[in-house]
């Protein structure tokens, strides 16, 4: 029963990263429902190519998945552009936010769940592989499929945009 | 290096992903710089933040069964299990068929059930070791045995403020013949951890440490692995792996050094 065993396999090495599965894909999509389904799905694909898994993270090759999934079925379902021709350098310097850190321990949770929220898929889905899901560049290059090079300054970018975003909340709030 | 190229490698430095001489640059420039130290410090605080703040979405058991059901009846699952149905039932009555694949299928699953979990331990602490000795021969092999190279304690451990989300109990055992010459960042288990570099004689000690998932204090060695000793112990609340090519009875005695700082 080598197909059995198949699933059997396939369930002991990718079961455990179905909570950064749907951490991703919840954060992408906005939506419980919907995070399901699209985590269903990819791991549904993933089943169907696992054969193509030559080692390595199964965390970074599924998250590779279900990104892949969640951003076909951002298209098909409202219509939004996948970031795939985001361009570095097109996007200039990274802006200076100025925000202090005393400032940044005023944010509540709300607040900064709102302003990750907010964010861009491309800047949202590294700040979620990295200080979230704890991905190293390596494992957030190969889920991303982006140079290694690219994923620090892109989280370089991302943070600095969520910085100015929290200190707009906070200065609102006063 | 300028603000400018700071910028952006500040990330770096802050996620430790950065080579070591870059990492040491970085270092200086913010050490001297008043504004990029600001902006580290915010990004420190920011990082804090998205860590402690709980924003991690779980997912809920009932996905986890719905995809284990829909992978079971997928079709490459489905067919191949009818084919073997099919087979043995033209060869025997539909009992005596029954018979041979459900008692095999029971005490396969029973088995299973015993002895997953033990397998499961042995080869995930396997894995780690595996890694570890990996670490140990590629931190001999590359000339990059140590980022900061002290022999005191207390340049080695502040050193790690900052690169870990942990602070590791790092100790000179130089008068038990065991000197502290240095630490560097690691990566094991799929984390950052602390590698703290010992010598004895002509010997190279690499300790891994990192937080400890159990609390209490276990050893376990883990024995030989391509010419290697490795020795797995949980002291104080971190998980340490010791690696050498000591001889496990030195290996040990060194382990109980470590231990008696618990």
């Amino acid at each position: 029963m080598p197909d059995e065993r198949k699933a059997v396999d396939f369930e002991r090495t990718f079961l455990p990263c179905m909570d950064a599965a749907y951490n991703l894909a919840r954060w992408l999509v906005h939506d419980t429902q919907d995070a399901e389904d699209v985590v269903q799905e990819a791991y549904l694909r993933a089943f169907r190519f696992a054969a193509t898994f030559r080692g390595g993270d199964p965390r970074a090759w599924i998250l590779a998945i279900v990104r892949n999934t969640a951003f076909t079925w951002l298209k098909r379902n409202r219509g939004s552009d996948p970031p795939t021709e985001f361009d570095e350098k097109v996007h200039g310097a990274i802006e200076e936010h100025g925000l202090e850190a005393d400032t940044v321990r005023k944010a509540d949770n709300a607040m900064i769940r709102a302003a990750l929220d907010e964010l861009a898929d491309e800047f949202r889905e590294v700040i979620v592989m990295r200080d979230i899901e704890g991905l190293s560049y390596k494992e957030i290059a190969d889920a991303a499929d982006l140079p290694i090079g690219t994923v620090m300054s892109r989280l370089a970018r991302a943070r600095g945009k969520l910085a100015r975003s929290l200190q707009q909340r906070i200065a609102k709030e006063r | 290096m300028d603000c400018d190229e700071t910028r952006v490698l500040l990330h770096g430095h802050l996620d430790g992903e950065l080579d070591l001489a870059t990492d040491l640059e970085v270092q200086r420039h913010i050490e001297q710089c008043p504004r990029c130290v600001t902006e580290y410090e915010s990004l420190r605080a920011i990082r804090t933040r998205l860590k402690d703040e709980d924003l991690r979405f779980e997912a809920r058991a009932e996905l986890r069964e719905r995809i284990r059901r829909e992978i079971a009846a997928s079709p490459q699952t489905r067919s191949a299990t009818k084919r073997s149905i099919g087979y043995q039932a033209q060869r025997a009555p539909w009992v005596q068929s029954a018979i041979r694949f459900a008692v095999p299928m029971a005490i396969g699953a029973m088995l299973a059930l015993i002895i997953a979990p033990r397998t499961m331990r042995r080869s995930f602490d396997q894995q780690i070791a595996d890694e570890v000795v990996a670490s140990h021969v590629r931190s001999l092999m590359v000339g990059h045995l140590m980022d900061v190279a002290s022999t005191d304690q207390h340049t080695v451990k502040p050193w790690f403020n900052g690169k870990l989300d942990f602070s590791p109990s790092v100790n000179d055992f130089a008068k038990d013949g065991f000197p502290l010459v240095g630490g560097r960042l690691d990566y094991i288990d799929g984390r950052a951890v602390a590698a703290l570099v010992y010598r004895h004689g002509k010997h190279i000690i690499n300790v891994f440490m990192w937080p400890s998932a159990g609390t209490g204090m276990s050893t376990q060695s883990v024995g030989t692995e391509r010419g290697y000793n490795a020795e797995q112990l949980t002291v104080g609340g971190m998980n340490c792996w010791v690696v050498s090519d000591l001889n496990q009875r030195e290996l040990e005695s060194f382990a109980g050094l470590l231990r008696s700082k618990g």
